[in-house]
């Protein structure tokens, strides 16, 4: 995982499904991770002012403040923070349509852990990048 | 597998359906055939048999008036030449006997060019005869000479003369001293006061081909018959010379016609009275020949009848046929479009449902890798993490309420896809509501922000429906409910009834629609979704499948503020399938 295991990643698991967060968060800190949670968009917002996110990993569809929001809420906050987008449906329209918005990825539930880190290091890679980028300008 | 034998006999009871319907189709049209038949038949046929019957009875009655007075205008004109004949002959004697000196009794030889004379005018004259005023023939010519001297006063045409008003007689048939039928034309004069009588004999036989000769061509036979009834001239095969008629015309009338029987068959008769002597005419003419015009008549309006009945029937019979199998095609095919449009409609009910369906199920499937997942990483001793089958359990039953999960999601979603019963069982709709927003929906409208509110009539009757289709119905409703509110929002149903029917309303917060929307929401393939997310069956359909349990949909909505779909069902339908 080069790059990961260089710095504990901080990734933000936003998920209505709290088994799912709790055991994806567990595999995820047992391989380094330094993982927060949240149960719904309101939630992660807060959790992006008051910590410093590396990746999120958001669900699509939540109740109350449902993913599209959450991810623009979040882009707002900190742009640099790349978001992978979780989504249970058959049809990836919506998670395409907000990859347009600037999302890194997308990934369909169900999934194996293996495939979660792939995307999270290479959105991790591209945020360095960026933010390589950023200091350069 | 066992996905697809569900499907397999949910099909078949779909065409079972189909082919039940096709029956009543087929069945209704075969009566709706007769009845047309009938009726059409009836109506064309009773007025022309009617009207047919009307006039061939009026024909007829005029036929056979016409028939009597065409023979009784023959009997009197017949009896006019018969008069005519005797008055000539009556002419010839007085002529003889005026013109020639009769002081003294004529030679033999006068007599014989008197008989010669009258034999020049007509050869119904046997013989003449000369009498003195004793009775005494005294002068004779003709075949009987043996009559020269006879002495007639006694005999009763010789005492009907002197009697008579007239100064001639016309007798009837006799035999008299010849012992053969003749009759006698006698006129009388006074010579010197004293009373001398001519007369002369005719023969009968030249006098019944004098008749023939007027009846010719006429198909009638003639007679003459005295007072008596007794034949004076009559064809031979009718009877003999002075042999009883059967026929006794009535005194009174001077002419008449009368319809008898004779030997079985129908027979119209004339009688006149001839005014020169005591005879009647008799005419007869059978009732076929009397009648036959119209027995033609009625020959040719039998035909022409029995064909413009039987060419109408046909053209009945022909355009019944090909108009009820046209409109009978025409209700076959819309029925199987209408089996179609529920199918299609059916499958993009699923279609949408299994959306919704996909992200309840994959949720659950995702926990169950992941926490597959942690169970990996407990036996994997570079995450040294606590393994102890306490722990491990604790997952695997994490697992396993996971996997019940699905499989109660699954369950509904069959009871969605699979129940076609197919026939009318009495169900609480309380519970079709239940089975369709349970579950599946509830938590589709959850993530949605949908509020769901249920105000259930707990009394609501059972009624007579078919659980499939009306799932369908209300399936179809709370999905459009769904997809119209956008944002957070409620959709709320409530269920009540009166005394006769039950009422299903949902209702929804949602975009609501404009007047010219809800002209078309009932079209098929009219939809108010983004393309792709609507076939526009759903409420055709739907609308449908109320409409044939006997019920209906109301819609009201405000653009902007929401809608309400309210299906009305009658609670008589269950009473007709409990009674049927």
């Amino acid at each position: 995982m080069g790059n990961i295991k260089s710095k504990k990643l901080t990734v933000l698991l936003v998920d209505d499904e709290d088994r799912f967060r709790e055991a994806l968060s567990r595999q995820l800190s047992v391989r380094g991770f330094n993982v927060l949670s949240a149960a719904n968009g309101e939630d992660a917002v807060k959790m992006v002012h008051n910590n410093a996110i590396d990746v999120t990993i958001l669900d699509q569809k939540m109740p109350g403040m449902g993913g599209t929001q959450t991810f623009n809420e979040i882009k707002k906050i900190d742009p640099l923070i790349e978001i992978i987008m979780l989504t249970g449906q058959a049809t990836v329209d919506d998670a395409l349509e907000i990859m347009k918005q600037g999302a890194f990825d997308y990934i369909m539930k169900p999934m194996t852990i293996d495939e979660l880190l792939f995307k999270i290091e290479d959105a991790y890679t591209r945020k360095v990048l960026m933010e390589k980028k950023n200091q350069k300008k | 597998m066992k996905t697809k034998i569900d499907q397999s006999s949910h099909n078949n009871l779909n065409v079972a359906d189909m082919d039940d319907e096709q029956i009543n189709i087929r069945k209704y049209f075969k009566q709706l055939r007769m009845r047309l038949i009938i009726g059409l038949l009836a109506g064309f046929m009773l007025p022309h048999i009617v009207l047919s019957a009307y006039f061939h009875f009026q024909f007829t009655s005029t036929l056979k008036k016409s028939g009597k007075l065409n023979l009784a205008a023959l009997s009197e004109s017949q009896r006019n030449t018969i008069d005519l004949f005797l008055q000539e002959r009556v002419v010839n004697l007085f002529s003889l006997f005026r013109g020639n000196d009769f002081s003294t009794a004529p030679s033999k030889r006068d007599v014989a060019n008197y008989l010669q004379s009258l034999r020049q005018v007509s050869d119904a004259f046997i013989d003449v005869g000369f009498l003195g005023p004793d009775g005494i023939q005294i002068g004779y010519a003709g075949p009987f000479s043996f009559l020269q001297g006879k002495n007639y006063s006694n005999e009763e045409w010789f005492k009907a003369l002197l009697n008579h008003e007239k100064e001639y007689y016309i007798s009837d048939i006799y035999l008299g001293f010849r012992k053969k039928p003749h009759f006698t034309i006698a006129t009388m004069q006074m010579i010197d006061d004293k009373t001398y009588v001519m007369r002369s004999t005719l023969d009968p036989d030249k006098f019944y081909m004098f008749l023939r000769t007027i009846s010719h061509g006429k198909d009638v036979e003639s007679s003459l018959i005295n007072k008596g009834g007794l034949y004076q001239i009559v064809d031979p095969d009718r009877g003999v010379l002075l042999g009883k008629c059967e026929y006794i015309p009535p005194d009174k009338d001077k002419t008449g016609v009368h319809e008898i029987i004779e030997k079985g068959d129908p027979v119209l008769i004339a009688h006149t009275w001839l005014k020169e002597t005591d005879w009647a005419l008799l005419i007869r003419q059978p009732l076929s020949i009397a009648h036959a015009q119209m027995y033609h008549a009625r020959r040719v309006m039998v035909i022409t009848l029995t064909i413009i009945l039987l060419l109408l029937s046909a053209l009945i019979l022909f355009t019944t046929i090909k108009l009820i199998g046209r409109a009978q095609d025409t209700a076959e095919k819309k029925q199987l479009l209408r089996y179609q449009l529920i199918h299609a409609s059916k499958l993009a009910s699923v279609g949408e449902l299994a959306t919704g369906v996909a992200h309840e199920i994959n949720n659950p499937l995702a926990i169950i890798i992941s926490t597959s997942g942690v169970i990996k990483d407990m036996l994997n001793p570079e995450f040294n993490m606590d393994s102890s089958p306490e722990n491990i359990l604790k997952e695997v039953d994490i697992i396993e309420s996971s996997v019940f999960r699905v499989k109660s999601i699954t369950s509904q979603l069959l009871s969605l896809g699979r129940k076609d019963e197919g026939s009318f069982v009495p169900c609480n709709v309380n519970n079709i509501l239940n089975d369709i927003i349970g579950g599946l929906k509830e938590r589709e409208f959850k993530v949605a922000d949908i509020e769901l509110i249920l105000k259930y009539d707990p009394d609501l009757p059972e009624i007579s429906l078919d659980p499939d289709k009306i799932r369908q119905v209300f399936l179809n409703i709370i999905n459009n409910a769904g997809d119209a509110i956008l944002g957070p929002g409620s959709i709320t149903i409530i269920t009540k009834s009166d005394n006769e029917n039950i009422y299903i309303t949902i209702k929804d917060s949602g975009k609501g629609m404009s007047v010219d929307q809800m002209k078309q929401i009932f079209n098929p393939f009219y939809t108010t979704k983004e393309v792709g997310k609507g076939t526009g069956l759903g409420l055709s359909v739907s609308l449908g499948i109320v409409e044939s349990m006997g019920g209906v949909i109301n819609v009201q909505s405000l653009k902007e503020a929401g809608s309400a779909f309210t299906v009305s069902l009658p609670i008589l339908k269950k009473r007709g399938v409990e009674n049927g």
